[in-house]
């Protein structure tokens, strides 16, 4: 493929924006811990479900509670990311 | 060969030159939605909300259905209509949950859910066994204490409070074990 052919497609464009240095580790670092954390709230789901089939239900109300804080977690980290702009360099 | 782009001018090369996969796969940046990382962060919060919604639904659902059904007290059946080592079934807590009432060779007597701890099938009591059997999985309970002996279950059955007042046997309350 030649030059031309890289220069004129306008889609691509866009490709070259990075953000600045470190910034992207950390998106991903957190997008990582993001969905582990969502592996956990699913294990909690299973557990909440088994607990409830069982019959044993005692203490299932700390499970709601875990899966409740970490949701809020989200919650907080999305508010957070909503006060940054976006970045682009081009 | 020398390269020219649209306005004449000789192309010059890029800093950083788009790759030939980039050129082969274009992917339109401005009208994609679902690929940034804010738009994937969004997603995972709302399905970690839904997850929440979910693990909160089961607990309240339990919570709902233990106040509507913790302390009923239900009359079964006179002592005396059922002989020592005997067997009595009947609906406890509510009209859908099979119970089992045991007159065990010492005397007393002891009840027990009737659904399977492993898959929720309707367990029997096998006289010539002497023991409680699921016969779906083929498994097997002790009659004297409701705990798990042989087959898939791992759970003991959930035990049924019984009190006699006079000559009559009531469920009190079902614990699980």
């Amino acid at each position: 493929m030649s030059d031309l052919e890289y220069n004129l497609s306008e889609t691509t464009a866009d490709t070259d924006r990075t953000p600045p240095a470190g910034r992207s580790a950390m998106l991903m670092a957190g997008l990582a811990i993001g969905i582990l954390l969502l592996g956990l709230q699913l294990w909690l789901l299973t557990l909440a479900l088994e607990l409830y089939l069982s019959g044993q239900t005692t203490n299932t109300w700390q499970l709601v509670l875990i899966s409740g804080l970490v949701f809020l977690g989200g919650l907080l980290l999305l508010r957070l990311l909503s006060h940054q702009p976006h970045v682009t360099t081009t | 060969m020398s390269a020219r782009n649209l306005s004449g001018r000789t192309a010059t090369p890029r800093k950083r030159r788009t790759t030939r996969w980039q050129a082969a796969f274009p992917l339109h940046w401005d009208a994609d939605e679902l690929l940034s990382r804010r738009e994937m962060v969004r997603w995972t919060v709302m399905a970690s909300g839904a997850l929440f919604a979910v693990t909160a639904g089961i607990v309240g659902l339990d919570y709902i259905q233990k106040s509507n059904t913790s302390t009923v007290r239900k009359a079964i059946i006179r002592a005396s209509d059922i002989p020592v080592g005997g067997v009595h079934y009947f609906q406890y807590p509510t009209a859908e949950d099979q119970a089992i009432l045991l007159h065990l060779a010492n005397g007393s007597f002891a009840a027990y859910s009737g659904k399977c701890t492993h898959l929720s099938c309707a367990i029997y009591y096998h006289e010539e066994r002497k023991k409680l059997l699921c016969p779906c999985h083929e498994g097997v309970f002790d009659p004297q204490t409701g705990d798990a002996i042989a087959g898939p279950p791992q759970r003991a059955l959930p035990r049924i409070e019984i009190q006699q007042d006079g000559a009559m046997l009531y469920a009190v309350e079902e614990h699980p074990q």
